[in-house]
């Protein structure tokens, strides 16, 4: 994948997104619903391309669907549109519904956007130094899982070779039997390796003294100017939520502060991983063309 | 006084009101995150611990070992929600003990969204894992929790139904947009209830095949290598 930003330091990548998914989860003004989204939806299109369409569509008709089976639910608000099953169906809760149905679109996109960007090598990275015991963990986790499928596979070949394989359509309690074998078997195994992986992490030193741990990605000029203007950036939106400009009501009829330099800054924010998308296909356009 | 101690006692005192009251004071419906806060909380400790504990290479790797079979087998079977993942944590936790049942649990709710995805329910769903492993070792150890397989498949159904299931429950019912009250809160769990049956079953079915031999195959492993002494004997 060619994102600028997957490239940079995973400090960076996990303070960024834990700021998109919690001020998408806290912010209900429709302004700032309406900014996350589609800077949510911007740089999700950036990072999987083709790949978005479907899971996009999904969510939309979920937001879609939660909006209109609101005001069923939630009877408040002034101006009456109709009356169904002689319950009145309110604008208002027509608009808290989309509303959060926004937060909850809001929330989905930044999680796939994270879900591309900070894969689990980056998760171990990052928290290797603070937890090293728990990353080791994760990493032997991650490593063990093909490992068993693979060594599943080769049981079930194994057993087919000597008669014992299971045909697809053989009744249901067979299949079962023969994957409790194979199950049975397969711990087994995995536990009588574990014990030689640890004597052997033993006689190589493990927990002699404490881990240093090596960390491939650095810190460079670029990460630190992100990171800085991020956290400014953050702070302005923080400071214009303490004032109030966020603040909303829906029901029973709807006030919303007057839309100010607050949802500049949090447009800005949650941007900046698509500007710095862009930069960078630019550059390269520019730089090809000089060619 | 232990560091995790403290930790625990500033948690329960300090950070979890905090956490509240932060919840009260934000705008709108802020339960989802409040909630989630605390979870976060919750589990920051148990990791701690055992961080603190310098965890010996063979408890290291058999916990690893033990994570990686139960997303193997959440991975590997087709039936959807029908898994035996969470038999495989309570087992864990039955042989090893209250600590090592709660870190399978959680570890392996982290690791096996790294391969179908991290969502906004996984710090719920290690809480519910690792609370499901650290209850079947709490009760084994009690001696609470005869090692038959009927009794055995009993828990693990219960450990879903009244456990498990609900709390991912309350997770959909806190992300779900819309208006919170008596009506939705019965529409979310009914409609929860289908899966987490499912989910039970597998988990009972599960208990009942493999119980008794996973069960033996761990302790033969404990009293081979002497190890993870802290279960129950």
């Amino acid at each position: 994948m060619n994102d600028a930003f997957s490239k940079c330091h995973p400090l960076v990548n996990f303070l960024f997104f834990v700021g998109a998914i919690v001020c998408g989860a806290i912010l209900q003004h429709p302004a700032y619903v309406a900014v996350g989204t589609v800077c949510g939806a911007v740089y999700y299109v950036l990072l999987r391309r083709s790949k978005a369409v479907k899971p996009m569509a999904l969510m939309l008709l979920l937001a879609l669907v939660m909006t209109a089976v609101n005001p069923v639910f939630n009877t408040r608000g002034e101006h009456v549109l109709f009356h169904l099953l002689g319950r009145p169906y309110t604008q208002e809760a027509l608009v808290y519904g989309a509303a959060l149905s926004g937060v909850l679109l809001t929330m989905l996109l930044w999680l796939g956007c994270y879900n591309a960007v900070l894969t689990g090598d980056k998760f171990t990275a990052l928290f290797g130094s603070i937890l090293p015991a728990i990353s080791l963990l994760l990493v032997m986790v991650l490593r063990m899982v093909p490992n068993l499928m693979r060594k599943t596979r080769q049981i079930v070949g194994a057993r087919r070779c000597v008669g014992k394989g299971t045909m697809e359509d053989a009744p249901t309690g067979e299949k079962l039997r023969g994957g409790v074998t194979v199950l049975s078997a397969m711990t087994s195994w995995a536990l009588e390796g574990s014990i030689v992986t640890a004597d052997s992490m033993r006689s190589r030193g493990y927990g002699a003294t404490r881990r240093s741990s090596f960390m491939i990605y650095r810190m460079t000029g670029t990460d630190a100017l992100v990171l800085t203007v991020m956290v400014l950036l953050l702070a302005v939106v923080i400071t214009a939520v303490c004032l109030g400009q966020a603040a909303v009501a829906f029901l029973p009829h709807l006030t919303a502060a007057p839309v100010s330099w607050g949802v500049c800054a949090y447009g800005a924010y949650l941007l900046l991983p698509a500007v710095l998308h862009g930069k960078e296909a630019l550059q390269w356009r520019i730089s090809r063309s000089g060619i | 006084m232990k560091k995790s101690t403290a930790v625990t006692l500033l948690v329960f005192f300090l950070l979890i009101p905090a956490a509240l009251y932060l919840g009260l004071q934000l705008p709108g419906r802020s339960y989802y995150l409040t909630a989630t806060l605390i979870i976060l909380e919750i589990l920051v400790p148990f990791f701690l611990a055992f961080e603190g504990r310098r965890p010996q290479a063979r408890e290291l790797v058999v916990v690893a070992v033990l994570c990686a079979i139960a997303i193997a087998s959440r991975v590997a079977l087709p039936l959807p929600h029908f898994k035996p993942t969470i038999a495989v944590i309570m087992l864990a936790g039955i042989a090893f003990g209250t600590e090592t049942g709660f870190m399978v649990g959680a570890i392996t709710a982290l690791v096996s969204n790294f391969f179908v995805g991290q969502g906004a329910f996984t710090p719920w769903q290690m809480m519910a894992y690792g609370a499901a492993g650290l209850a079947a070792g709490f009760f084994a150890q009690k001696g609470w929790l005869p090692r038959k397989p009927w009794a055995l498949a009993l828990f693990g159904f219960f450990a879903v139904m009244l456990w498990v299931g609900p709390l991912l429950d309350v997770c959909s019912l806190f992300l779900t947009p819309i208006q919170i009250n008596r009506q939705t809160v019965t529409a979310i769990f009914t409609s929860g209830l289908v899966v987490n049956v499912v989910q039970a079953s597998g988990a009972a079915a599960t208990m009942l095949l493999l119980g008794r031999p996973l069960l033996e195959k761990l302790e033969r492993i404990q009293i081979k290598y002497g190890m993870l002494s802290g279960g129950a004997h």
